[in-house]
């Protein structure tokens, strides 16, 4: 019963005590309300009022120190027991407010203080602080007024202002007029300058040089006063309103500092850098403030730092398309934890800096049209680590020094710890307030990770990206998107990307994921939604299906639908491929072709299942091509054995079959030079080959992602070996060769085709993925290939492709896919995709082979040893021993190795076993290489050079009758490998015959190097020499014939003999 | 410059050689009809896209027109070679001698890869090739026709270039043109059906009823397709259809004993002619492995896929029951399996004959194109079904009469004929 009483007095008690507070703070506004009364009158009326806020009110006593100024309550006495607050006027310390009890009592928060009285004391202190700011500013308005009235000039008025508003900006513009002055040649502005400091200042005007020794610094003068001087010469020298002018840019200018100031300040959270933004801008508005360009240029920086990268590669190529507003509007898509200092990550930042390229470009290059973005949220790099952290998941830290098999096996196990963790509500707060502005459309969660943006590790596809179709309630809603963020931040720690880091040395680094939401472009069509069509572009054409073609005329492959099928590998489909640079140039040229190699699915979210589906081609458009915008620029109807574009009159599809040829599209001269423009624009505006991804809706064309594209170096076309024996060539092909050498092959590891199909069960289909990827740690990197049927690393079924990722097959130096028997196989579908991007980043050889075509070679019998090693080195696999062979090369050909020659000017390659290469020229590595045009027929420069020798030969040093050409360069069919026939008809001594082959030895020689440089092939000597006399020519033995022969005669080259120049010559 | 490749023409010399034994020719008729009579070598300068002039190398061989005008495809293909033309020329000489259309055989040719070339180039090739032979051909001396990799489209350019340089108007100067451009009805039914009135003619001659056989064909596209159509119009009852999986990447075979159903296959067939094998186990087939096709017991045979089907392996497995084999594709039996189908004395409607459906429709496209009116379909494929019935009658009668194997009795009586018309005109 007593405690209870004695807890009621105790809370009546503190009421009782806030009450007076509140009273005393009333009576104190009331004081304060009176803004015409003297300060001194006002101190006098607070010390009496003060004191009832406190406690201990009988013996409280006041004291208030203005500007040296003492003002206290009558009786005053110096106490220990004090409570003090600052005044402060313009962040400058002006005087103090003092509260002292003049008797001890007992011990509270802060003396005997109440902590409820700090706050009260500190409140009032700043109060009386704004009143006397206040006070001084009317003041100070009133004397402007006077002054106005006594006709100052306007940039008085304004300096005046300064003076007594702020005088530290009044310093640093001052500072400003001052190198103004100078600059424009004021002489008594040198003498101030001199007076900062004196010293170094004259030392720099002495002479330019400057050692490498710091610039000393004197004594500060007094800089109000200097300042007083520096505005007094230049209303001397400057006329009013030209320095009313620059006054005011100065100030405004100023403002931006506090901005740059926090960008620097390596402390400041993005929330600091958002706020110094939104009030930069808003008073930016209010005052039309326009920066100059170097102020603007240094927040630019420092904001591409914060938020983007600090790769000066990134900078350098950003900073010229962004402007402040950009940033605003960015600011307000950011989803960042509390105090985060995190960034967009690659994929956002590269998405952003392009979009904003492209849209300062889209005003003067027509044919760019209009360029949009999808509408995007950004959740900060750091995000994950905070998340990690809130869930207590620090030890996934470690998982990526782990072995990869172990990554591999945990990792289903990590996304689901992470789907089951949860968010920080901050977090959730945030990215429920994006999700009411995204409303109900479906999206898209995509990584954006800090490694991302490097140079050359584009991580195509490494990391997770998830489609929501987004339908449902808010609660739904938000759970699948956070479960969906959850699971892009799982696959940070996938074994692909672990292994793929761990190749570039960037494992140590500690990657950051960030996530950007955005809305997927599309539309409604039935139950379903999709873009008209979608696809990758590439700066560089990495695969060439026709010599003509060249690298820099770039890559575009189309699917209609969701662009995932133009990204991912597809294991039995095929997306359009065309060239930008050369876009009449199609891989399909028949009908048959045409026909049989178009896309015949598409990827669409279902609005009514909520999920990701593919669908087929040719029943979304009998069922809804009606409603689908794009049908008619995409499709064409095969009727009758004819393909033709769809016209207005094809209302049904009765008897005709829809093919997406995207036909009406490709020749409606407004995509490809879109397309073209677009490269052009980022090509030149970043300096480097791009890689996009992007989706058109309605003819709207929508920039998804942009990325520095990955490369591979140049390779050189390695010389065709000619002459091998039968039995050392293991196989050979003549379709979609690209260049290189894949030297000193020591193991191969082939999956027979046929066994391969034979396997019924779809675990033993997948159990041999598993043993390549076994094989790939096992075997010595770069000295094995892998051979085997279909599509690698495909999507789809696994039948049509042995099923591995990237990180199943990173050590092989070479990855051969077989296509058995005529049918649906075509290669090139693989190119262009994430999986392609790996391996000419990793400078993985590709190769198609077609071993049923009859113009090529496969040795079967070699490849289907039967002394395969994968059982000693895999001996829990024996069992799939019939179906992938391990070849140990040496051993199979008496210590020899594989070598892989591969040529695509010439479209050849060819595997042969030979001894180890030695020369080094081979190593089919060169920068820079640039192949000439093979539209150079071989047959024509061989003609043009012989006619060349021809007329630099000397018929009389040599004893030359006649010159004749013949055989292939005459009759024009040379081929890469062919000789030059020349025919020689020849009267001379035993002398004049070395001479003479002797210079024709120096000139065949020539030639073949010209050749090799041209086409890969090297033979020793280009020129073939027949020497015939006038007794050959009576007898007409077989060389001879030639001349004057009805099938197939040699031409006489002219010579130039001294008689016909001079002749030519008069 | 090697002569160590197959060569195509020399092949088909030695087969001439030996009909021209049979036929016991003076050696004037055989040089005569051993080598083309006409060929045009040229060249097509182009300008290409790049600015630069390529020029091209063009062909047209004029095997023989002692018949009538000369017939034939032209290729465009990087690897062409005057002797593939020659061969294919000569081959065409024969093909319309047997059908006895009152034609001749032709080929022509452009070394080129379409594959590396626009469709302007394709134009500017096309185009240039038919300026260079304007002269030598047209509707009363030479008639072109789209064959490998080159399209309608091609056509349709040359035709134009064509009237643009004689100023008038000639449809007949090539075939193979669109429905609406000249292009004759039934063109997509005439090889399938073609088959059939030859099998239907020679089950009457064997004294088998049609409504009262089976068949087991190979292949499900157009040739096939339309086979078993008009087969079961005639009564007859297709018990099985070998096709191309394209996910599987190999043949099946679906099997219904009391007959399949064309209708409901093609409903699940996508548009190369692969079945859905699902979906037909559904309706009620059995899926059986490709090679099952050859052994069932059926009457009849229809292999209308590939060349090379029939081989030496597999021939044995023909089922005792079969009485006859039309080939609806081009050598679809090889000569090891001929002899063995031979000493079986099962029927053989060999491919020369039995798909000559398609070039006697080109010849009523031409017919219809000088008259400048057109047929209806029914009427294009009765007159068809006329002509193939005569020419299955001829050869059918000269085999009985000389005691020959179908395949070289067509061979024989298609080469007589060309060597009759030479005679007659006084050449030989």
């Amino acid at each position: 019963m007593s405690t209870n009483n004695n807890q009621a007095e105790r809370v009546i008690g503190t009421l009782q005590e806030r009450a007076k507070e509140l009273s005393c703070l009333f009576r104190i506004e009331e004081i304060l309300q009176d803004s015409n009364q003297e300060l001194s009158h006002l101190f006098e009326s607070l010390i009496q009022v003060i004191p009832l806020g406190w406690q201990h009110t009988e013996i409280c006593q006041v004291k208030i120190v203005f500007q040296g100024d003492e003002f206290k309550s009558s009786n005053y006495k110096p106490t220990e027991w004090i409570l003090t607050a600052n005044l402060i006027v313009n962040d400058e310390l002006v005087g103090s407010l003092e509260v002292s009890y003049t008797e001890e009592r007992p011990m509270e928060d802060e003396g005997p203080f109440l902590k409820e009285e700090r706050k009260l004391i500190n409140t009032l202190g700043e109060r009386i602080g704004q009143f006397i700011n206040y006070q001084q500013l009317r003041q100070i308005y009133k004397e402007v007024e006077s002054r106005k009235a006594e006709s100052h000039t306007d940039s008085k008025i304004v300096v005046d202002l300064l003076y007594h508003t702020d005088p530290k900006l009044y310093m640093r513009i001052a500072r400003r007029l001052l190198n103004y002055l100078y600059k424009n040649g004021v002489s008594e502005s040198q003498k101030i300058l001199q007076k900062f400091i004196p010293a170094s200042y004259s030392k720099i005007a002495d002479s330019d040089t400057g050692d490498n020794i710091p610039l000393s610094h004197q004594g500060e003068p007094d800089i109000m006063d200097l300042s007083q001087e520096i505005y007094n010469i230049a209303y001397s020298y400057t006329n009013d309103q030209k320095l009313l002018n620059h006054l005011q840019r100065w100030i405004q200018e100023d403002r931006a500092n506090l901005v740059i100031k926090t960008l620097n300040d390596p402390r400041a959270t993005l929330d600091d850098i958002a706020d110094q933004l939104r009030r930069f801008k808003q008073i930016a508005e209010k005052e039309n403030l326009e920066l100059s360009e170097p102020i603007q240029r240094t927040i630019i920086v420092q904001l591409i730092r914060a938020l983007m990268s600090s790769r000066m590669g990134f900078i350098h190529r950003s900073k010229n398309y962004l402007s402040l507003e950009d940033f605003h509007n960015l600011f307000a898509a950011i989803i960042s934890p509390t105090a985060s200092r995190g960034r967009l990550g690659g994929k956002g930042s590269g998405m952003f800096v392009a979009s904003k390229l492209l849209e300062k470009q889209v005003k003067t290059n027509k044919e760019l049209g209009q360029i949009r973005t999808p509408k995007t949220y950004y959740v900060t790099t750091d995000g994950v680590y905070n998340f990690i952290c809130y869930n207590d998941l620090e030890h996934v830290f470690e998982q990526k020094y782990k072995d990869i098999e172990q990554i591999r096996m945990e990792y289903p196990q990590l996304v689901d710890i992470f789907k089951n963790s949860k968010f920080p509500p901050d977090i959730v707060d945030k990215v429920s307030a994006a999700l009411d502005d995204l409303a109900d459309t479906p999206l898209i969660v995509r990584s954006s990770s800090l490694l991302e943006d490097q140079l050359g590790t584009a991580f195509s596809g490494k990391y997770r990206s998830v489609f929501l179709g987004n339908q449902g309630t808010k609660q739904e809603r938000l759970h699948a998107l956070l479960d969906a963020i959850a699971e892009v931040y799982a696959s940070t720690f996938a074994p692909d990307p672990i292994e793929y880091r761990k190749e570039r040395d960037l494992l140590d680094f500690n990657e950051e994921m960030g996530v950007m939401i955005s809305e997927v472009v599309g539309e409604r069509v039935g139950d379903y939604f999709l873009p008209s069509f979608a696809g990758v572009i590439f700066s560089n054409n990495e695969f060439r299906w026709s010599p003509r073609i060249k690298r820099e005329d770039g890559l575009v492959r189309l699917t209609p639908g969701l662009g995932t099928r133009a990204v991912d590998r597809l294991a039995d489909d095929y997306p359009i491929l065309v060239s930008p640079g050369q876009p009449d140039l199609r891989v399909n040229v028949t009908q048959d072709e045409v026909v049989r190699y178009s896309p015949n699915k598409l990827d669409v979210i279902n609005l009514k299942t909520n999920t990701f589906e593919t669908i087929d081609l040719v029943d979304f458009i009998k069922n809804h091509g009606h409603e689908f915008s794009a049908t008619d620029q995409l499709i064409s109807l095969l009727r009758d054995d004819r393909l033709q574009q769809m016209s207005l009159l094809d209302l049904d599809f009765e008897g005709a079959h829809p093919v997406a040829t995207f036909d009406k599209l490709l020749n409606n001269n407004k995509f490809i030079p879109q397309v073209r423009a677009i490269l052009a624009t980022l090509n030149d505006g970043f300096g480097i080959p791009v890689d996009i991804e992007f989706a058109v809706k309605n003819d709207e064309f929508y920039l998804l992602q942009c990325r520095p594209q990955s490369y591979g170096k140049a390779r050189r076309p390695a010389p065709i070996p000619k002459d091998v024996p039968e039995e050392d060539i293991i196989f050979s092909a003549n379709r979609y060769i690209t260049n290189g050498h894949a030297a000193d092959i020591a193991y191969i590891v082939y999956v027979d085709p046929e066994r391969y199909s034979q396997i019924e069960s779809k675990d033993t289909l997948l159990e041999v993925g598993k043993v390549v990827s076994k094989l790939n740690t096992i075997l010595p990197k770069r000295q094995f290939i892998l051979m085997g049927p279909g599509r690698w690393g495909s999507r789809g079924d696994v039948k049509l492709g042995v099923s591995i990722t990237y990180s199943d097959i990173n050590n092989t130096a070479m990855l051969i896919e077989v296509a058995r028997k005529k049918g649906n196989y075509i290669p090139d579908l693989s190119f262009g995709t994430h999986f392609f991007q790996d391996l000419v980043e990793s400078e993985i050889h590709y190769l198609p082979l077609y071993p049923d075509n009859q113009d090529v070679k496969f040795n079967k019998r070699f490849l289907n040893t039967p002394r395969s090693i994968l059982h000693k080195l895999l001996p829990e696999y024996e069992y799939l021993d019939h179906v992938i062979k391990v070849i140990d090369v040496a051993d199979e050909s008496r210590g020899r190795v594989l070598q892989v020659y591969m040529n695509s000017e010439l479209d050849e390659a060819i595997a042969v076993l030979a001894p180890p290469a030695t020369k080094v020229d081979d190593s089919g590595v060169q920068k820079d290489f640039q192949l000439k045009s093979v539209s150079d027929e071989h047959w024509r420069w061989r003609h043009r050079m012989v006619e060349g020798l021809a007329r630099s030969l000397d018929p009389d040093k040599f004893g030359v009758k006649g010159l004749y050409v013949f055989g292939s360069t005459n009759n024009g069919n040379a081929g890469p490998g062919s000789d030059i026939d020349l025919l020689v008809h020849y009267d001379g001594t035993g002398e004049h015959e070395k001479d003479l082959m002797q210079w024709l030895d120096g000139w065949s020689g020539c030639l073949d190097e010209i050749n090799y440089s041209k086409t890969g092939y090297r033979s020793g000597g280009l020129l073939d020499i027949h020497l015939i006399t006038d007794d050959d020519i009576r007898k007409k033995r077989w060389d001879a014939s030639k001349i004057g022969a009805i099938t197939d005669p040699a031409t006489e080259l002219p010579l130039t003999r001294e008689e016909a120049a001079k002749e030519d010559s008069e | 410059m090697s002569t160590t490749a197959f060569n195509a023409f020399e092949m088909a010399q030695a087969q001439f050689d030996k009909a021209a034994e049979i036929l016991n020719f003076d050696s004037g008729t055989r040089e005569l009809l051993r080598n083309p009579l006409r060929e045009y070598h040229f060249s097509i300068p182009v300008h290409m896209d790049d600015g630069s002039v390529q020029v091209f190398r063009g062909f047209r061989v004029q095997y023989n027109d002692a018949r009538g005008p000369c017939k034939g495809g032209i290729r465009f293909h990087p690897a062409e070679t005057i002797d593939t033309v020659r061969a294919l020329a000569m081959w065409m000489t024969w093909k319309t001698a047997v059908v006895d259309i009152p034609l001749g055989g032709s080929k022509g040719g452009v070394i080129c890869d379409p594959h590396n070339l626009s469709q302007r180039e394709l134009e500017q090739i096309a185009r240039g090739w038919i300026r260079q032979v304007a002269k030598n051909v047209g509707p009363i001396t030479d008639v072109p026709a789209p064959d490998v990799m080159t399209s309608p489209q091609i056509m349709l350019w040359m035709l134009d270039e064509y009237e643009t340089i004689t100023g008038a108007k000639y449809p007949g100067v090539i075939t193979g043109k669109p429905v609406g451009m000249g292009g004759s009805l039934g063109r997509t039914e005439a090889t399938g059906y073609g088959l059939i009135y030859t099998v239907r003619e020679a089950l009457k001659e064997l004294g088998i009823r049609s409504d009262e056989t089976t068949a087991s064909v190979q292949g499900f596209g157009n040739v096939a397709q339309y086979a078993i159509q008009l087969y079961n119009q005639l009564g007859g009852t297709v018990i099985s259809v070998s096709y191309w999986d394209q996910k599987d990447n190999t043949t099946y075979v679906v099997r219904k004993n009391d007959g399949i159903n064309v209708k409901e296959l093609l409903g699940i067939t996508d548009r190369f002619g692969g079945v859905d094998g699902n979906k037909a186990k559904d309706l009620g087939y059995e899926i059986l492995p490709g090679e099952a096709w050859i052994s069932q017991e059926v009457d009849i045979l229809l292999p209308c896929a590939l060349e090379n089907q029939v081989t030496g392996e597999n021939v044995e497995q023909i089922h005792s029951g079969v009485k006859l084999i039309g080939e609806g594709a081009n050598g679809p039996t090889t000569p090891e399996a001929d002899q063995v189908i031979q000493k079986r004395s099962i029927y053989m409607v060999p491919d020369f004959l039995a798909n000559a459906g398609g070039v006697t429709c080109s010849y009523f496209e031409q017919v219809q194109n000088s008259m400048n009116y057109y047929w209806p379909k029914d009427e294009v494929l009765g007159k068809l079904d006329i002509k193939m019935t005569a020419a299955f009658l001829a050869v059918n009668e000269l085999a009985k009469k000389r005691k020959l194997y179908m395949r070289d009795a067509a061979f024989v009586i298609a080469v007589n004929r060309v060597a009759q018309a030479c005679k007659d005109r006084g050449w030989v």
